[in-house]
């Protein structure tokens, strides 16, 4: 089992893949977009999490979509039902705690 | 790109090899995503971006590793274990399930081990650093150190005289060059603060014979090397950083040295420091036919092949050569030795004595995992025993035992490496300031080559025994009394194991216990001088402004009436030397006295210039006479001397009252009349025999370089920022240098005893430690053992005292075995040992008796805890249990 909440590069990764399938690469453009450039996920631990986050069902791994070039046999994933589910969860649990601020602060 | 990409893979090597396989091309991959993106956004990837891809790999590395090793601890029961052997990498993966299964004996091994390497690498990275290393020249091996030695005058160097230099350096047929220099210093002034600066000053060809080139201009030409020769000088680079800044332009510009201009020829690399650590160096322009003494230092480089032996022969030849121009050349005679044995050559001994103790530590740290090594063979006997059966061949069970205990050895090894690197850090930096500056102290491959082989060798020696008598091929289900045979057999080899170790630590133990107690003697010999609360200082009065000896001496009476003005000086007084500061001999023979045979030593005689307060301000007592006072040696009055308890015993044996005897200093010296007889002080170290010495007032001979000493009342503030001020008044251009008080002075003449003896002591406490807890440890076991006989012979009526008295006589036994062959051997070394000590015979009793108490004192007490618990056995359960 994950720890809840969720490391912000594996809620950052569900979220990427959430979107769309993408390789190593892309999810990693994707974060650094979603984050405004404030999490570059380096290829160590970007491969460490996929794999955890694998390990723990919330993505898997799938061919390359159609369209897509397959030249470089990149590895695709997609995000599965538990990933979105667990993603749900996550987002819930962070706008609680957003409302719960902007309370404070209104 | 190829070359980032080659670096990352590098990097890569960090992860687990399984790993790597799997996903490396992913990884690289996405690192030529990141690269690629990084060149777009932010340019040429940097530091930044290095230390981020580090900082990922490694964290990546370290999570992957610890979940890798968390499977091997894991036990496998798909694997067999004849695949898990399979290969080296599968023993050290065993050996890692094996340690982490048993982390308290992995952390004992490694603490004993980490022990026993700390001290020797502490004490190799020393004696690499004296013995080892190679003088930082080309073909330094060629390097030799030449001198003069004159017995008859009881000096065992006493320098070089410049014309027999001249001699040798034009006629030998050994030497590829030789080149001879002193040291001296001079005031430097430029115009803010004076400084006092050191001097080398050195014939034109050292360049030459040691293979430097200055890194800015050039060495000394001949025609700079002449009495007339234009005044020039070189800077050393600590200088030229100091003072210049680094300054390139240097060269060309002139300094004021002692109030004479000289122009700055060029700038001296770093290796130049070698020949001393010094500002600035100078031409000798020493004059062949004038010059007198002996006072120079020498260094050749031999020719290929030539051996020093051949050198000295051949520089004898010479110098017999010159005896009908200088008939002194028939007293004094060349000596040519290696840089190494001159300089360092009593450090020899003490280094030796040191990595013996540090040996001993190892070998009973080695012992003590031996110990547990097999006490750890034991509890997997039955595994082992198995996979014997299962046809396991024996070398792969030995090898992979061997594994672990490598890889134990190579963890404590590097703790231990880094525990020595620090523990040795303080050493080497006192040490280096005592030393000649071209002894350095850096780890080098041999530090590394020296602590790998010891700690391979540890591996063999700890871990071969215990894995052979592992494997042997002996059956589990041994039962009844074969048990009990095999049990009694192995507690037999244990306590020779102890045994040995006591031995060890008794033999070390005496000699630390000897070094202690001669260093404590050492220091507390009555100097015959104050040590407390003097503040000594130098300085010195140069040739320009202070020409003739009229001038110095107007500047000594009007210093020392200020210096005697100060708030809380009782005493202040100028002298060429003070106690344990140097030494200057002159040749003395006393009227009447009966001519010293053909043959018979004239020894040298150590010579004073005092003033008269110098006996009261350093507290040297007048045991016969009279001390000088304010009329000894003015011009009108006759001339005197004071001469020490050592003189009259070498120049005045017939026994007459020295009072009153004329003695005469030779050359054109005038004769001097003895009023006064001064007890003998230790100036050449406080274990050091004294020399005959003759003091004079400083109106006969007065110096132009001299030594203050201020003495105060104990426990008041230093003097030495008044004298200092009290200087500046008379003389703002004079600087004061080596200002220390006589007890600093004391304490380091001392260090070096005192740090090794101190050592030696701290290694034989470690090695005591060390064979106690070998000793409980096989007490203990031993008592585990035998639960059921204790418990049979309890339950048959014997008393728990009986029951411990039994345990600790037997734990005794090992011990007094131990004891006695550690005595013994320690006797056998007293030779040896002697050598190091000066205060202390190598056999004192009082060292062997107190050593034999502390163990025995030790020694109960590691067996009554052992003994205790077996007395407090319970016969019913013990029994119950079997």
């Amino acid at each position: 089992m994950l720890p809840r909440p969720l490391k912000p590069q594996w809620f950052h990764i569900l979220l990427a893949l959430a979107a769309r399938d993408l390789h190593g690469y892309g999810i990693q453009r994707a974060v650094l977009d979603q984050t405004g450039g404030g999490i570059r996920l380096w290829p160590a631990m970007l491969y460490r999490s996929l794999g955890t986050l694998e390990e723990a069902g919330l993505i898997r791994q799938v061919p390359t979509p159609a369209g897509e070039p397959e030249d470089e046999r990149r590895q695709y994933y997609a995000i599965t039902p538990a990933g979105r589910e667990r993603l749900r969860e996550e987002t819930a649990t962070l706008a609680r705690w957003v409302d719960a601020a902007q309370e404070l602060e209104g | 790109m190829e070359r980032d990409l080659r670096v990352y893979r590098a990097l890569l090597l960090l992860l687990p090899g399984a790993y790597r396989r799997e996903h490396g091309e992913e990884l690289e991959r996405l690192f030529r995503d990141a690269l690629g993106d990084w060149r777009r956004e932010r340019g040429e990837p940097g530091a930044a971006f290095w230390l981020a891809v580090a900082w990922d790999t490694l964290r990546a590395a370290a999570a992957e590793w610890w979940r890798a090793l968390g499977e091997v601890a894991r036990p496998d029961p798909a694997r067999t274990v004849g695949e898990q052997m399979s290969s080296l990498v599968g023993d050290v993966r065993f050996a890692l399930r094996q340690v982490v299964r048993q982390p308290a004996h992995g952390f004992m091994v490694v603490l004993l081990m980490a022990v026993g390497i700390a001290g020797n690498a502490a004490v190799f990275r020393v004696f690499d650093g004296l013995f080892l290393r190679p003088l930082p020249f080309e073909e330094s091996e060629r390097l030799v150190d030449l001198d003069e030695t004159a017995p008859e005058w009881n000096l065992e160097f006493v320098g070089i005289a410049y014309p027999d230099f001249v001699a040798w350096r034009r006629s030998n047929r050994t030497f590829e060059g030789m080149a001879v220099l002193s040291t001296d210093g001079a005031n430097f002034y430029d115009g803010t603060s004076p400084e006092h600066v050191s001097l080398v000053e050195a014939s034109h060809d050292l360049d030459d014979v040691l293979g430097i080139e200055p890194e800015l201009g050039r060495f000394f030409t001949p025609e700079e090397d002449t009495p007339d020769g234009p005044q020039v000088v070189l800077l050393t680079r600590g200088f030229w950083e100091r003072r210049f800044a680094g300054d390139p332009s240097v060269v060309g510009r002139t300094v004021s040295l002692n109030g004479r201009t000289r122009e700055i020829i060029g700038v001296l690399p770093r290796t130049a420091d070698f020949v001393a650590d010094v500002d600035l160096w100078l031409p000798l322009r020493e004059d062949p036919d004038a010059a007198n003494g002996w006072y120079l230092a020498g260094i050749g480089r031999l020719r290929d092949g030539v051996t020093p032996q051949q050198a000295r022969a051949d520089l004898l030849a010479i110098h017999r050569g010159m005896i009908e121009e200088r008939d002194v050349n028939e007293i004094t005679s060349p000596v040519v030795n290696s840089m190494r044995e001159r300089h360092l050559g009593d450090a020899r001994m003490s280094s030796a004595f040191l990595f013996g103790a540090v040996a001993i530590v190892l070998l009973i740290a080695c012992a003590n995992i031996a110990g547990l090594m097999f006490a750890r063979a034991l509890a997997r006997e039955h595994e082992i025993a198995v996979r014997l059966a299962m046809g396991a061949p024996r070398g792969r069970i030995v090898r992979q035992l061997l594994t672990e205990s490598a890889l134990l050895a190579l963890i404590g090894a590097l703790a231990g490496a880094a525990l020595g690197i620090r523990g040795s850090g303080f050493l080497v930096g006192r040490l280096a300031e005592q030393l000649p500056a071209w002894v350095r102290f850096d780890l080098d491959a041999r530090f590394l080559a020296f602590t790998l082989a010891v700690t391979a060798g540890c591996t063999v020696l700890f871990g071969l025994g215990p894995a052979l008598h592992a494997a042997r091929r002996t059956s589990p289900t041994l039962t009844g009394s074969a048990r009990a045979t095999v049990s009694a057999r192995r507690r037999r080899a244990l306590s020779t194991l102890v045994a040995g170790e006591v031995a060890l630590a008794v033999a070390l133990l005496v000699v630390g216990g000897l070094s202690v107690l001669d260093a404590h003697r050492v220091a507390h010999i009555e100097p015959g001088f104050a040590t407390q609360g003097v503040s000594t200082y130098r300085v010195g009065l140069p040739a320009a402004r202070y020409p003739d000896s009229a001038a110095r001496l107007a500047f000594v009476d009007a210093y020392l009436e200020r210096l005697r003005a100060i708030p809380g000086v009782e005493g202040a007084t100028v002298s060429n030397n003070l106690p344990l500061s140097g030494h200057w001999g002159w040749f003395f023979t006393v009227e009447d006295a009966p001519e010293r045979a053909e043959g018979e030593s004239n020894p040298v005689v150590l010579m004073r210039s005092v003033t008269p307060g110098y006996f009261g301000a350093m507290d040297v007592h007048i045991l016969q006479g009279r001390a000088f006072d304010d009329f000894d040696g003015r011009e009108d009055s006759a001339q005197v001397a004071i001469v020490n308890e050592t003189f009259v015993r070498t120049h005045m044996a017939d026994g007459r009252d020295p009072i009153g005897r004329r003695i005469h200093g030779g050359g054109g010296n005038p004769w001097l009349t003895v009023v006064g007889v001064a007890r003998d002080v230790k100036h050449y170290g406080l274990d050091e025999p004294m020399r005959p010495g003759v003091y004079q007032p400083i109106r006969q001979v007065p110096v132009s370089v001299f030594y203050v000493a201020l003495r105060t009342a104990p426990g008041a503030v230093s003097p030495i920022p008044s004298a200092r001020a009290v200087t500046a008044e008379l003389d703002p251009e004079m600087p004061l240098f080596s200002e220390r008080t006589m007890q600093a002075i004391l304490d380091e003449s001392l260090w070096t005893r005192r740090a090794t003896s101190w050592l030696i002591a701290a290694f034989s406490g470690v090695a005591l430690l060390l064979a106690v807890a070998g000793l409980y440890g096989v007490i203990s076991y031993s008592v585990a053992q035998r639960t059921r006989e204790i418990g049979v012979r309890m339950a048959l009526g014997a008393r728990a005292a009986q029951v411990r008295g039994q345990v600790v006589r037997q734990g005794m036994a090992v011990v007094g075995a131990g004891v006695v062959v550690g005595l013994a051997a320690a006797l056998a070394m007293a030779g040896l040992v002697s050598r190091i000590l000066s205060q202390v015979e190598a056999t004192e009793p009082l060292v062997y008796v107190g050593v034999c108490l502390l163990l025995a004192a030790v020694a109960v007490g590691a067996n009554w805890f052992p003994a205790r618990r077996a007395a407090a056995l319970d016969p019913m359960t013990v029994l119950r249990g079997e």
